[in-house]
C-alpha cells in the first residue's frame, strides 16, 4: 500500500485552552516523544509533532492512514496521560491531500487565531528540526515541510497578510511610533488602571520606554501596578503637573466628564512649549475632550479611533488571505504531483541530458581519429553511440515509469536514479550555467527544489 | 552653452521624480531604491556638465543666474541623496527629485548662449568660496522645505485618524522629520551667514566697501533675518512641529521669490552683469 501524509491534531477552534494545555509538549520533550512514538507504533514510517499555544498536531507518514490516525490518538492520550475520551471529539483527522493542505495553511499562518501572525512559521520550523533530531523525518516529511516553508515565504512576499496592527494596544504602540522617533527617551503616563491600559503600558514598556508614571483613584492599586510595571506611582489629586513632562498619556479612568478641561490643557501645552503629546483615550465615557485633538502637536485617539485602525488591518488581512489560499492550492497541486510520483518529467529530462552529455564528451575525446574517417563511416559510428545511449535511456525510463509509479516509492526510485546518473548535473542547472548564473542563484528556487 | 551631459542629467532627474511619485502612489516598495539610483545617475551626468563648464570658464561655473540655478540643483541632489540614504528619508525623494529636475530644467531654458567671461576683478579665490557657501545654504533650505511638506502631509493624516500609510515602507516619524527640519535650517542658516560674511570681505577687497545694498544683498539679509527668527522661535517659545514646518515653507517661498525675482528683474552684480 502506498505511503501518504496524515495529520492528527486539535487547535484553538476545536479545543479549549484547558484541553490544549494538557496535551501540549514542551520543546525539549518533543524529540524523545517522537522516539517513543516510533517505537510503539510500527504502522508509522515518519512523524513530527507541532506543539504551540494554539495547537497540538502529529504530522506523519504511513501506509495505512486509518490505522495510523487511531494509533496516533492512542499514543498521545497515553503519552500525555489524558483520557482519549476527554479530547477525542476535538481531534481533526486528515490524510493525503487534505493533510498536506493543512500543513501548508498552518505554516502560512492561515489557520492561526490571528491570521498572518508571524510566529507560527518559526514554530513549524522547530517542529521539523525536532523531528529531524529524533530521526523521524524521511523523504515525504522532508519534502512536505520544505514545501510548506517555501509556500509560507512566497505568501509573505506576494501578499500583505502580515501587515498592520491587529490589536488595540498594538495599534496604540504603532501610532506612538509614527509620532515619536524613539520611545526610549519618552515618558508614559497611565491614568487609571484598566486592563487594556495596563496591556498597552506593558507593550510600551517591552519596547523600552524611559519612564512610566501611574496614577489612579485607588492609590494602593496604583502602587501595586507601579511596582509590577516598574513605574512611579502618583496620587490622583496631584497628577496634573506630570502632564507637562509626559509624552504619551493613556487614559482609562472611570469618569462622567473629561478629566481635564480644554482651556486648562491648553495652558499645559504652552507650558510644554508645544512638545508633541500623544493621548490614548481608552475610557468609556471618554477621559479627554475630543477637541484636544485640534490643539497644536496634540494627537488624541479614542477607543473607536484605535478600533478603526485595527478593523482596517483585519479587513486588509482577510482580503490578503484569499490570495494566500490560492497560492496554497497552486503549491499543493505541485506537491501532490510529486507525491504521486507523476512528476517524473524533470528527472527524465535530467537523465536524458546527462547521458547525452556523456556521449558528446566521449565523441569529443575521439575527435582525432573520427575526423580521419570517411563521412559515411563517421555517421555509422555516431549512429552506433546514439543507439547505445538511447537503448540505455529507454530501459531506465521504462523502469522508472513502471516501478511503483504514482507512489512515494516511485519518487524514491526517481531520486536514486537521478543521483546515480546525474550527480550534481541537471538540465536545469546546466541551463543556468549557460546563462552565467550558478545553480541556487535564487534562494527561493533552491528551497523549492528542496 | 550646451554640453552633452545636460540632457541625460535632466532625463535622470525627471525619471527619478516620476519613479518616486509613482512608487508612492502605487505602493511599490522597491521603487524608492531605483529612484534614488536615478537621482545619483543624474547627479553624475550633471557633475560632468558642471566640470565641463568650469574648465571653460576657468573657475566655478556660476557666472549668471542660470548657472547658479544649475549648481543649486546639483548640490541639492547630492545633499538630498545623503538625506535619503543615510537617514532613510525616501519619503522626501519625490519632492527633492522634482525640485532638482525643475531647477535644472529652468536653468537650461534661460541659459544664455555663448561663453561668459568673468572680469578679471572677480577672478578671485573668494568666488568659489562665497558662491559655494551661499548655494549650499540654499540647498539646505530646499531640503528643509521638502521635509516640512512631508511633515505637514503626515501630521494631517495622523490628526484625521488616517494613520499607517502604505504598509510596505517604513515612514519616518513626525519627531524625526521635525528634528531633521531643525538641523537643516541650522545648517542652512550657518552657511548663509558665512556666505554673507565672505561676500562682504570679498566686496571690500574688490571695491573697497563691505556692503552696497544691491538687491541680492538686501534680500539675502532679509532672508537671513527670517531664518534667524524661525530658529529663534523654536528655541524660545518652542514653535516646533506643524507650525515650524508651515513657517519653513513660507520663508522658503519668500526665498524662491526673491532669488528668482531679483535675479531676473534686477540682476546687479550677482546676476552676471558685472558693471
Amino acid at each position: 500500500m502506498e505511503q501518504t501524509l496524515f495529520i492528527l491534531g486539535l487547535n484553538h477552534r476545536t479545543a479549549a485552552v484547558a484541553v490544549r494545555e494538557r496535551l501540549a509538549y514542551a520543546d525539549n520533550d518533543i524529540a524523545p516523544a517522537l522516539v517513543r512514538f516510533r517505537e510503539h507504533t510500527p504502522s508509522i514510517t515518519e512523524a513530527a509533532i507541532l506543539s504551540t499555544c494554539n495547537r497540538v498536531e502529529i504530522i506523519g507518514v504511513a501506509a495505512d492512514c486509518e490505522r495510523a490516525l487511531a494509533d496516533a490518538a492512542e499514543f498521545i492520550a497515553a503519552d500525555r496521560a489524558v483520557a482519549l475520551e476527554a479530547f477525542s471529539g476535538a481531534l481533526y483527522r486528515l490524510s493525503g491531500r487534505e493533510a498536506a493542505r493543512h500543513l501548508f495553511r498552518v505554516g502560512a499562518s492561515l489557520d492561526s487565531m490571528m491570521v498572518g501572525e508571524p510566529q507560527i512559521l518559526g514554530q513549524v520550523k522547530l517542529a521539523y528540526a525536532n523531528a529531524a533530531e529524533a530521526g523521524t523525518v524521511g523523504l515525504v516529511l522532508h519534502r512536505a515541510f520544505h514545501k510548506g516553508f517555501s509556500v509560507a515565504k512566497r505568501i509573505r512576499k506576494a501578499t500583505l497578510i502580515g501587515h498592520g496592527t491587529v490589536s488595540v494596544s498594538a495599534a496604540a504602540v504603532a501610532l506612538a511610533g509614527q509620532i515619536f522617533d524613539s520611545l526610549k527617551d519618552k515618558t508614559v503616563m497611565l491614568m487609571g488602571a484598566g486592563k487594556m491600559a495596563e496591556l498597552t503600558a506593558r507593550q510600551l514598556r517591552a519596547i523600552g520606554i524611559e519612564s512610566l508614571i501611574i496614577t489612579s483613584r485607588t492609590f494602593d492599586h496604583t502602587v501595586a501596578l507601579a511596582r509590577a510595571l516598574g513605574g512611579t506611582a502618583v496620587p490622583f489629586d496631584n497628577y496634573k503637573p506630570y502632564l507637562k513632562i509626559a509624552d504619551v498619556v493613556i487614559g482609562s479612568v472611570a469618569v462622567t466628564r473629561p478629566v481635564i478641561a480644554l482651556d486648562e490643557f491648553e495652558t499645559i501645552i504652552k507650558e510644554r512649549r508645544y512638545k508633541p503629546i500623544f493621548l490614548i483615550d481608552l475610557g468609556v465615557p471618554r477621559n479627554f475632550d475630543e477637541r484636544m485633538n485640534s490643539l497644536e502637536n496634540v494627537y488624541l485617539y479614542d477607543i473607536d479611533d484605535l478600533a478603526q485602525v485595527v478593523h482596517k488591518t483585519r479587513a486588509e488581512r482577510e482580503r490578503e488571505a484569499a490570495k494566500a489560499e490560492a497560492i496554497v492550492e497552486l503549491e499543493l497541486e505541485a506537491f501532490w504531483r510529486w507525491m504521486n510520483g507523476l512528476d517524473l518529467v524533470p528527472t527524465i529530462k535530467d537523465i536524458r541530458y546527462s547521458i547525452d552529455r556523456l556521449r558528446d564528451l566521449e565523441m569529443g575525446r575521439h575527435r582525432g581519429w573520427l575526423s580521419a574517417l570517411e563521412p559515411a563511416e563517421r555517421e555509422r559510428v555516431e549512429g552506433l553511440t546514439r543507439g547505445l545511449t538511447n537503448k540505455l535511456l529507454h530501459r531506465i525510463l521504462q523502469g522508472l515509469r513502471t516501478s511503483g509509479a504514482n507512489t512515494p516509492e516511485g519518487a524514491y526510485a526517481a531520486e536514486v536514479a537521478r543521483k546515480l546518473l546525474c550527480g550534481e548535473i541537471s538540465a536545469a542547472s546546466a541551463d543556468l550555467e549557460a546563462l552565467g548564473e550558478g545553480p541556487g542563484a535564487d534562494d527561493d528556487q533552491e528551497e523549492d527544489e528542496f | 552653452m550646451e554640453t552633452l551631459w545636460l540632457a541625460p542629467a535632466l532625463v535622470c532627474y525627471a525619471l527619478s521624480a516620476a519613479i518616486f511619485i509613482v512608487g508612492r502612489v502605487a505602493r511599490i516598495s522597491r521603487a524608492s531604491g531605483w529612484a534614488t539610483l536615478m537621482l545619483g545617475a543624474g547627479a553624475v551626468f550633471h557633475a560632468f556638465d558642471l566640470a565641463t563648464r568650469g574648465l571653460q570658464a576657468g573657475n566655478i561655473p556660476v557666472t549668471n543666474f542660470a548657472q547658479a540655478l544649475s549648481f543649486l540643483a546639483w548640490l541639492t541632489a547630492l545633499a538630498g541623496m545623503i538625506l535619503i540614504v543615510r537617514l532613510q528619508m525616501a519619503a522626501i525623494g519625490g519632492y527633492i527629485a522634482a525640485a532638482v529636475a525643475l531647477a535644472l530644467g529652468a536653468s537650461t531654458i534661460i541659459m544664455k548662449g555663448g561663453r561668459i567671461v568673468l572680469p578679471a576683478t572677480l577672478q578671485s579665490v573668494w568666488l568659489p568660496i562665497h558662491v559655494t557657501l551661499a548655494i549650499l545654504g540654499y540647498s539646505m533650505f530646499v531640503l528643509a522645505a521638502s521635509v516640512s511638506l512631508v511633515y505637514l502631509a503626515y501630521e494631517s493624516r495622523l490628526k484625521a485618524k488616517r494613520p499607517l500609510g502604505p504598509p510596505s515602507e517604513r515612514l519616518p516619524s513626525l519627531e524625526k522629520l521635525d528634528r531633521i527640519n531643525y538641523s537643516l535650517l541650522g545648517w542652512g542658516f550657518a552657511l548663509l551667514s558665512l556666505a554673507i560674511v565672505t561676500g562682504a570681505i570679498w566686496a571690500d577687497a574688490t571695491w573697497g566697501h563691505f556692503w552696497s545694498w544691491e538687491p541680492v544683498e538686501s534680500w539675502s539679509l532679509a532672508i537671513w533675518i527670517l531664518y534667524a527668527g524661525l530658529l529663534e522661535s523654536r528655541l524660545t517659545v518652542g514653535w516646533r512641529g506643524r507650525r515650524a514646518a508651515a513657517l519653513t515653507i513660507v520663508v522658503f517661498v519668500v526665498l524662491v521669490g526673491s532669488f528668482v525675482g531679483v535675479s531676473l528683474i534686477y540682476p546687479g552684480k550677482h546676476g552676471g552683469s558685472f558693471g
